[in-house]
């Protein structure tokens, strides 16, 4: 097997020590690190996304492997040269004021940084004003907005309006989620995609950019 | 004579056949919020929220902590008010932990939520299992002054704490993040403080046990996050050990299961629980009621079937009826089923609601319910 699959299969088994030796021993053969983040592990990440979504992997499963991959990220990223982290682009993340839960979150923030985006996590209860702050401040593609209570689900809705009112609405795209969200309110208040898991996260937020891009 | 909502709702735990679909509702979220903002309907401004479920002529599901209280021996406790937050000290013989608990009312009443948990690191372990062998169970009073409160009206929902000794360390101890990193680095330690909270709260049960209280709860708000081997490992054999001892004292197991638990529904059978109450379906859980009926089989109790969205604003009456109604022929013929919301009513909600499912339960919710 070569260093490049057994790379790969470390990160998408969790195992972490491993994950660092193999890291610097491409690097002592040659390999740069723009290409071990780039063609390894956000690929990997990406597997284990797939796996996640299709019932094969469990949390525990990606937490493992988000962690093996940040152990060869720590060895990696202070050699990148002057073209820095391969990133897909930039998602702004938060849980909407009034909300302190994390874990949800946590998990979407941890998928989709895994599979390549550089993730601001503003972390819980973010007021209107410091998510429009992150997005002009950032330059954001995505706006991540989670929600874990039917009484803070509103403040979603109130963000995007506060989008619309700072001018930045067609700027960046906007993904919900939560316990008590669903695809029917996404729609109703107006964001522009839903992900009902960390695995369905990361794959929308890639479609999402797609589109973005797309203009 | 009738049955009190009490008696209705006993019975349909216990498996007793009635004449029509119980109603027990919960709706501490809603009534909590509006009365601090002093937004309840013109209506009901003074009512307590057993009287208002009551007028509304359901049942009502009144939520108490838990029914033991725990006491220190062999360690000094110490709590600091900072608000909003409470931290905890516990200084023990062979070194101290704390904790940081955000006290805030976003959910209606005031909830405590850990921003910082108590087990931080490895060293974190002799010290927690200390704490856990020198906690002492003991009744609490108030469940008894709260359970007059609700009198005939309806039922208390409690239990000797609500969580399981597995959740109980992954939620509330360390975190989900940081469980599963423990168990995959310190596999050992994990299982040695898994045994030790058994042990603890075995001794809750044990006092628990001699309140009058009909139904525990033994379970909560676990999802499919919980990686089925873990599952299987750490609740299943939980699970029917504690509903062994409770159906040994004639009392009920029941679970709080409003989560995402696809996943986990193929070993739900196997955990002795008998009624899975808050039960949230699809839109806000990709699970039917039809899915969980066949996974927990005709003699579980279902306690739940309206995802608390339905009573949102954004979801208009005749949507709301049709839900109810579509929701009857697909839990028809209807037997060992609680109607009840996933899992309370929401801030915004319509209160009128409760009061419209009563009279779409008197309409089509006759047993047995025809297709």
């Amino acid at each position: 097997m070569s260093d490049h699959s057994l790379l790969s299969q470390a990160v998408i088994e969790g195992k972490g020590d491993q994950t660092a030796e193999l890291a610097t021993a491409m690097l002592n053969s040659g390999t740069k690190p723009q290409d071990i983040i780039s063609q390894i592990l956000q690929p990997s990440m990406n597997t284990v996304g797939e796996k996640f979504s299709s019932g094969e992997f469990f949390l525990p499963d990606m937490l493992l492997a988000a962690r093996a991959m940040n152990n060869a990220l720590a060895i990696l990223k202070p050699l990148l040269d002057s073209s820095g982290m391969p990133t897909l682009g930039k998602v702004v993340i938060g849980t909407v004021k009034g909300d302190i839960h994390d874990i949800g979150k946590n998990i979407v923030a941890t998928f989709v940084r895994g599979v390549g985006f550089e993730v601001i996590d503003l972390g819980e209860d973010i007021t209107d004003e410091k998510f429009i702050e992150a997005v002009k401040e950032n330059n954001a593609d995505i706006l991540g907005l989670c929600a874990m209570l039917t009484t803070t689900m509103p403040s979603i809705g109130s963000v995007i309006k506060a989008l619309e009112t700072a001018g930045i609405r067609s700027k960046v795209k906007v993904i919900v989620g939560g316990a008590p969200v669903t695809k029917d309110y996404a729609v109703h208040i107006g964001a522009d995609a839903y992900a009902h898991d960390g695995g369905e996260a990361a794959r929308v937020c890639k479609e999402l950019l797609t589109a973005k891009e797309a203009g | 004579m009738s049955l009190t909502q009490r008696q209705l709702l006993l019975a349909a735990a216990h498996g007793e056949k009635l004449d029509k679909l119980p109603f027990g509702a919960r709706i501490d979220l809603w009534y909590n919020y509006n009365k601090a903002h002093d937004t309840l309907p013109e209506k009901y401004k003074g009512w307590e929220q057993t009287a208002i479920i009551r007028d509304q002529g359901a049942g009502a599901q009144s939520r108490f902590h838990t029914v033991v209280k725990d006491k220190y021996e062999g360690l000094e406790v110490i709590e600091k008010n900072n608000p909003p937050y409470v931290e905890t000290e516990y200084i023990t013989p062979i070194g101290s932990v704390s904790r940081r608990t955000l006290f805030t009312t976003a959910e209606g009443p005031w909830i405590g939520y850990d921003t910082e948990k108590m087990f931080k690191s490895e060293k974190d372990y002799p010290i927690i299992e200390y704490i856990l062998q020198h906690t002492t169970p003991v009744l609490d009073p108030g469940f008894d002054k709260a359970r007059s409160a609700v009198g005939e009206d309806g039922i208390m929902m409690t239990g000797a704490g609500r969580a399981s000794p597995a959740q109980r360390i992954m939620r509330d101890l360390m975190g989900f993040d940081k469980f599963f990193y423990e168990l995959a680095d310190h596999p050992t330690k994990v299982e040695s403080l898994f045994e030790v909270m058994k042990d603890m709260v075995r001794r809750q049960h044990k006092v628990a046990i001699e309140s009058d209280l009909e139904i525990y709860y033994i379970g909560s708000n676990w999802s499919d996050d919980v990686h089925t081997p873990v599952f299987k490992k750490f609740f299943i054999p939980w699970f029917q050990e504690i509903s062994e001892f409770l159906h040994s004292h004639g009392k009920l197991a029941m679970a709080h299961a409003d989560g995402e638990n696809r996943r986990l529904l193929p070993f739900f059978k196997d955990t002795g629980i008998d009624i899975w109450e808050a039960w949230t379906p699809i839109p806000m859980t990709s699970v039917t009621n039809k899915e969980l009926r066949e996974a927990v089989g005709e003699k579980g109790v279902i306690w739940g079937g309206i995802p608390s969205i339905l009573f949102e604003p954004t979801y208009s009456d005749e949507q709301f009826d049709q839900y109810i109604i579509d929701m009857f022929k697909e839990i028809a013929p209807g037997y060992n089923f609680i109607i009840g919301m996933g899992d309370n009513l929401p801030f915004d909600g319509d209160i009128e609601r409760l009061g419209r499912i009563v009279e779409l339960i008197d309409e089509h919710g006759k047993f047995p319910i025809s297709v």
